[in-house]
């Protein structure tokens, strides 16, 4: 069975965890969770399955190469972490609210990835520029970071929605959503993570341009949007653990970091540059 | 948390009354700095840097391009007031670590009194546990086992009860230290480099030899000090066209002698003597050897042999009282392909010189009557005969990127400490923990409790373990006696 079609299937897989993780937010009915969680690792075991076989696949193509290559790759590793992750904070923290603003994300990255007109998803060789260890080790850290960062930007939504939840009357999706203290807390640990991902994945990328271009930085606008985005974080670790701010401010300042990932991730491929994969 | 700006106390801004210190010690700044950096670093990526900045200039008002080149903005992250800005970042840095020095040196020098009581206020119960062991065996085995995981270990008997202390991870309040020191260690190693080093490019003929490249940004040509050999330069395609490798063969002599031969490949640069070589492109360039044939006539059917000439060299013609010979090679003539100069001397008389092309038909085809209109592009011009191109030998050269920076060693460094770092601030806490043993309830009571920089719930957790672990050893050790 081909790669790309279990992926498209995948898609609704994360969609229908999605729909069942709102039928627990809106009925309040644990049940519900417990089905959408299962269907999600059902979808992460799938994705995991599809990625391994496209790896494979590769090899016998005669161009073995690891699967993180170009957009429809990266797109379709991106929901792989951010869906591994999420799982990984829904079992540390016991609570599955996150997972209504987190399988959205996944299941838009995958329906990008298999449904644009704009993004083929044939096996590509690899080309000399990209053949190096470090391409793992580099899209691995990144993607990691990536998507802790998305997590961090779901959770920053649902600490500005818990705080319109005042008095009884606002329903029981509001009330579900775990205290501000919790989230507030998560969110830093995520922008941690995020963090710590996105310093390696940086670092691993200038080894790598180093190896390859002569240079471990050269103000390229991919290098330059990711530096852009360490220093958003910085600033959010910063405010937090030196100013002392807390809740809706770091909340926001998160946000604006995740609009920073998205545009290192998609907006550069609108700018010229050494990483310009989107235009393949 | 660990710095928080509580540490700045009064008295210490009191002591401090310079205003550019006190300017550089404050985390504001630190913050509004970083929110500037990245805001210019965004405007970088969207005004045309560089070589690209040639073409946009030309569709600015005078007065505009004036602005934009007085501040620098088409080589913005090599400009001035951008490398003060990482200046200004970097002296804030020195001078808040300078600043709080003293309160964390204070906070991990000291060392609480094991006999506090606070900690053991509230204290959860299964932080506790009483055994029927006598009070002296308890303690002897409780601190034979504790001090087996914690240092700075003291202990104190006050009011009937025995206090034990211990702390680990004094030394992860240095973590942030860690990461602002691969700060500016990342920062010196970028000045080294940009003073010391250089980025230079060269393009070398397959067998050829050089021994200076041209900088990149247009100061002149640098020596390298020896010798640059390309031995041949390969380039393999997958089946489907996209380039699969390229690879030059390199041989360094210093004083006519072989030091070193190497193959430069994408992703595996050469380092030699300091000097490190990219495989950055390529290119190709006729050679000196074609091969064409000689038709009797403009319909002869047969196929004539094919003649192997080298330039310049002259060859009778054969069944005419004529030579020949190969006056040009070009790899693209006129934008028409690979093309030889072909200049026929004959015995008697004034010579013909005509070009032939490798793509004759082709041409023919997009340009009819070409070569009736023109005589210098006729291969039939020297009558009877048909000079036909058949493939010139073309030699590959290398562009290689050739790059000196003796900074990158400490840039490396940094990267790792900033990582370690990372682990350390982030991961890592300090912990104390204060143990009281006490006679109660009839029988040997042991508490614990403790005190962690951050990460409370592994705190808790610690606790918890501890007891358990604590308990467990204390009967075995009863038991045995």
């Amino acid at each position: 069975m081909n790669n790309s079609l279990i992926l498209s299937y995948i898609t609704f897989v994360y969609f229908g965890s999605f729909v069942f993780y709102l039928l627990m937010m809106v009925m309040g009915k644990g049940f519900f969770g417990k089905i959408a969680t299962g269907i999600c690792v059902a979808g992460l075991a799938g994705h995991t399955f599809a990625i391994a076989l496209r790896w494979i696949e590769s090899y016998r193509l005669g161009i073995g190469h690891a699967p993180f290559s170009n957009l429809y790759e990266s797109l379709i590793f991106f929901s792989f972490t951010v869906i591994l992750l999420y799982l990984i904070v829904e079992w540390r923290t016991k609570n599955r609210t996150l997972g209504v603003f987190v399988t959205p994300l996944a299941s838009l990255a995958m329906a990008y990835a298999s449904f644009s007109p704009n993004i083929s998803s044939h096996i590509q060789p690899l080309l000399p520029a990209l053949k190096s260890n470090w391409l793992i080790t580099h899209v691995i850290t990144c993607f990691f970071g990536y998507a802790a960062f998305g997590l961090s930007f779901a959770i920053s939504i649902m600490y500005l929605l818990k705080r319109l939840d005042r008095g009884p009357e606002r329903g029981i999706f509001l009330k579900l959503i775990p205290d501000t203290g919790i989230l507030d807390d998560l969110n830093h640990q995520m922008v941690v993570i995020g963090f710590l991902m996105l310093t390696l994945g940086i670092i691993t990328g200038s080894v790598w341009a180093h190896s390859a271009w002569g240079t471990y930085w050269s103000w390229d606008p991919k290098e330059t949007w990711s530096l852009i985005t360490w220093l958003i974080y910085a600033a959010v670790l910063h405010s937090r653990l030196v100013r002392g701010w807390h809740g809706k401010k770091i909340a926001i300042l998160c946000m604006v970091g995740f609009c920073c990932v998205l545009f290192t991730y998609f907006g550069v491929n609108y700018l010229a540059g050494l990483h310009s994969y989107g235009k393949a | 948390m660990n710095f928080r700006k509580d540490n700045m106390s009064p008295s210490e801004s009191h002591r401090k009354p310079n205003l550019v210190w006190h300017f550089f010690s404050s985390v504001r700044l630190t913050i509004v700095l970083l929110i500037i950096l990245a805001i210019v670093s965004i405007a970088g990526t969207l005004i045309p840097q560089r070589e690209e900045a040639l073409a946009f200039s030309q569709h600015l008002a005078p007065g505009t391009l004036k602005v934009f080149i007085t501040l620098d903005l088409f080589d913005l992250y090599h400009s001035l007031w951008f490398r003060l800005l990482i200046g200004m970042l970097a002296l804030n840095l020195i001078i808040c670590s300078i600043n709080r020095f003293p309160a964390i040196w204070k906070r991990i020098s000291t060392t609480p009194r094991p006999d506090r009581l606070k900690p053991f206020q509230d204290l959860p119960s299964e932080q506790c546990f009483v055994t029927i062991v006598p009070r002296e065996k308890v303690i002897t085995s409780v601190e034979q086992h504790f001090r087996k995981r914690y240092k700075y270990f003291q202990s104190r008997e006050s009011d009937g009860s025995y206090f034990i202390y211990g702390e680990r991870g004094r030394l992860t309040h240095f973590g942030f230290y860690l990461i602002h020191l691969s700060i500016l260690i990342i920062i010196i190693g970028a000045i080294l480099g940009s003073i010391f080093g250089f980025e230079a490019f060269v393009n070398i003929q397959e067998g050829e030899t050089i021994n200076s490249a041209t900088r990149t940004d247009s100061r002149g040509p640098v020596p390298l000090g020896f010798d640059v050999r390309c031995d041949s330069f390969s380039v393999h395609f997958y089946k489907n066209g996209t380039p699969k490798e390229y690879r030059s063969k390199l041989t360094f002599l210093e004083n006519g002698k072989v030091i070193l031969n190497a193959n430069a490949l994408v992703n595996h640069p050469v380092r030699f003597r300091g000097i490190t070589f990219y495989q950055a492109s390529y290119g190709s360039v006729a050679g000196n050897r074609v091969t064409l044939k000689i038709r009797k006539s403009a319909t002869d059917p047969k196929t004539a042999p094919l003649l192997k000439m080298q330039l310049g060299e002259s060859s009778p013609l054969p069944g005419a009282k004529a030579h020949f010979k190969v006056d040009e090679i070009r790899n693209n003539f006129m934008n028409m392909g690979p093309a030889v100069l072909i200049r026929v001397q004959p015995d008697q008389g004034e010579p013909t010189s005509f070009w032939i092309f490798r793509d004759q038909e082709d041409i023919q085809r997009r340009f009819p009557g070409l070569e009736k209109r023109f005589r210098k592009l006729n291969p039939s011009a020297f009558k009877p005969f048909t000079f036909v191109l058949d493939h010139i030998e073309t030699r590959y050269y290398t562009g290689l990127q050739v790059n000196k920076d003796p900074g990158v060693f400490l840039v490396w460094t940094g990267c790792f400490l900033m990582v370690a770092g990372f682990f350390v601030a982030f991961f890592m806490s300090h912990r104390r923990i204060w143990i009281r043993i006490s006679m109660e309830k009839g029988g040997t009571t042991v508490s614990i409790a403790g005190h962690s920089s951050k990460n409370p719930v592994g705190l808790q957790r610690e606790l918890t373990q501890l007891t358990r672990s604590l308990e467990e050893h204390v009967s075995r050790k009863g038991l045995k006696a």
